[in-house]
């Protein structure tokens, strides 16, 4: 039945729907016809991260990337997950340090590029001789 | 509470452990610590806790004090952290989360240990192990060691067998191992080695001329819970192959939380110790409140150095609460209750409180006489809001909001940056 209290009027079956559904709770009031669209807010994580467990973010030191559009700063997300492809930009393991390169894998061998002719391209033997520690798939640029 | 799991829908159980954990941790993002002497420190920096297996290697045995070691770290080329129990606690939740793909039945049994259930064939078991092993090392980037048998009791010896025999490469399933070897490694164990065994019990068997993990598996079992337990009679019927130790699901239901620690200084005055059980009041309702629980009691206590036998001082105090209560300021006032017991002078290594009798936040509205007008008021909310946006001990009750840390809380100098969980400490990457 519909109460009238001032100029609250709502349908008794109206209010139950929306206490149901809406995530705001409301007590009283002419409710907002938003609340039926409201789905939560753009979750980055979502979006950003396939695959919680094996994602990490990573903070890049250097400009050897800049053609790559990765700049001194820029955080990266790494799935370890992924297995590395040809053109992968992917973080190994060099003399105990976590570096980001490009991976090159062509007919001619197995390649660590920089992205800034400054820095020189490294052979790698094979790639069962190279930890590669995961795979980025976003650059978090500052601009 | 533990929820007895349907046993005949499970063949057998795997065990997985990550390898000295906290070192692999530690491993994980700083690659220039592999195949070097690693040790990690307990709080306070006090004695080494995990062990590399290179750091074993140099004699270095488990809980030896730090200050005994550090003089000749540098001629070992021994490296030490101190716990960064922020990288452990998420590492350690990313290899359950991993885990959890593989079973519908996951027991998380310790930091770095859990069981699973899981189905199939002999080889199939055997695969499903390697994949395990491989995924945690790919996905994590820590290496666990998997042990498979129809019961935890033989998944931990099957576990403990992969970690100790190269040959296994880490995986064993105890069923598909000869059976002559399976009796030559249980003979060759002693009974205080297995799991759930304690090691006072070992006279009284050795009396009965039971001595080895294989005597014990040969013994009768109604003779062993006669004379000793039920307990141990489980532990006979699981070395035979019948399980009698049920899957526990997670443990929700706790039943206490405890915040202690031991100090980096000795306290001597009460007013000290009221500032530590103040931070300790807050924490606890913090984590009350993030599990949506309230305690019914709390117990506060303080405690002398075991190493100092002069002036022995172990206070506690257990006080009721008027009602079930998450509350900050209730919490606070209860573990203040301790401070008459001090002794002026005493020093004091550690202090600490425990809430029990935990109960859901909100089953009963309290009558409203009895309604506590601080969290009318919502205190709590305000606290942790503050807590959230400046970080933990920028905002406290009384003395506890100290900004920089009182000094008696714990060192931790040599820890590694927290990089899964501080966004100023992610791991660095060379881009040169």
């Amino acid at each position: 039945m519909g109460v009238v209290l001032g100029p609250r009027v709502i349908d008794a079956g109206l209010s139950l729907r929306l206490v149901l559904i809406s995530p705001v709770a409301v007590a009283a009031g002419y409710p907002s016809p938003a609340q039926d669209y409201f789905d939560g807010r753009i979750d980055l994580n979502a979006h950003l991260i396939k695959d919680i467990t094996s994602t990490f973010v990573v903070r890049v030191t250097g400009d050897s990337m800049e053609r790559a559009g990765i700049s001194d700063g820029d955080e990266l997300i790494v799935n370890r997950a992924l297995e590395p492809k040809d053109g992968s930009v992917v973080v190994a393991v060099l003399d105990g340090e976590l570096t980001v390169k490009r991976l090159r894998l062509t007919s001619a061998g197995v390649v660590l590029q920089a992205e800034n002719p400054r820095y020189p391209d490294i052979p790698v033997p094979s790639l069962s001789e190279l930890t590669i520690w995961g795979v980025a798939t976003r650059c978090l640029h500052h601009v | 509470m533990s929820k007895p799991a349907p046993m005949r829908q499970m063949q057998e159980i795997a065990l997985v452990d990550v390898n000295c954990f906290y070192a692999s941790a530690e491993r994980a993002f700083d690659p220039s610590l592999e195949g070097k002497p690693l040790v990690v420190l307990s709080n306070n920096d006090g004695c080494a806790v995990t062990r590399s297996p290179e750091a074993k290697a140099l004699g270095i045995g488990v809980g030896e004090p730090w200050f005994k070691i550090a003089p000749r770290a540098k001629e070992w080329g021994l490296i030490a952290r101190s716990s960064n129990y922020e990288l452990y606690g998420d590492i350690s939740a990313r290899v359950m989360e991993l885990l959890g793909r593989y079973s519908a039945w996951l027991e998380v049994y310790s930091i770095d240990e859990a069981f699973l259930g899981v189905k199939g064939s002999p080889a199939a078991l055997l695969q499903l192990g390697r994949e395990i092993k491989a995924a945690a090392a790919r996905n994590v980037g820590v290496p666990v060691c998997v042990g498979i048998a129809r019961t935890k009791t033989l998944a931990k010896l099957a576990n403990k067998w992969a970690k100790h025999n190269p040959a296994f490469d880490g995986v064993c399933r105890w069923d598909s191992v000869p059976a002559g070897r399976r009796e030559a490694l249980m003979a060759g164990l002693s009974v205080v080695e297995l799991w759930g065994v304690a090691a006072r019990l070992t006279k009284r068997l050795n009396a009965i001329g039971i001595h080895s993990v294989l005597d014990l598996s040969r013994a009768d079992p109604v003779r062993i819970r006669d004379k000793f337990s039920v307990v141990l009679m489980r532990t006979v019927l699981e070395l035979q192959g019948t399980p009698c130790i049920p899957m526990e699901e997670e443990r929700v239901g706790r039943d206490q939380l405890i915040f202690s620690r031991s100090f980096s200084t000795p306290i001597t005055t009460a007013a000290e110790l009221r500032q530590v059980l103040s931070v300790y009041g807050q924490q606890a309702s913090a984590r009350l409140a993030k599990h949506d629980l309230q305690a019914k009691v709390l117990t506060a206590f303080a405690g002398t150095s075991h190493y100092n036998p002069q002036d022995t001082s172990y206070p506690s105090v257990c006080v009721p609460l008027p009602m079930p209560t998450a509350d900050p300021v209730i919490l606070t006032k209860a573990a203040h209750a301790l401070l008459p017991a001090i002794q002026e002078g005493v020093k004091y290594a550690r202090a600490g409180i425990m809430v029990t009798d935990l109960r859901p936040t909100g089953n009963q509205k309290p009558l409203e006489l009895f309604e506590n007008p601080h969290e009318e008021r919502n205190i709590r909310p305000l606290l942790e809001d503050i807590a959230r946006r400046y970080g933990r001990g920028s905002i406290g009750l009384g003395h506890a909001g100290i900004r920089g840390g009182p000094d008696w809380s714990m060192k931790r100098g040599m820890r590694s940056p927290r990089y899964t969980t501080h966004w100023d400490e992610l791991p660095l990457v060379k881009a040169a």
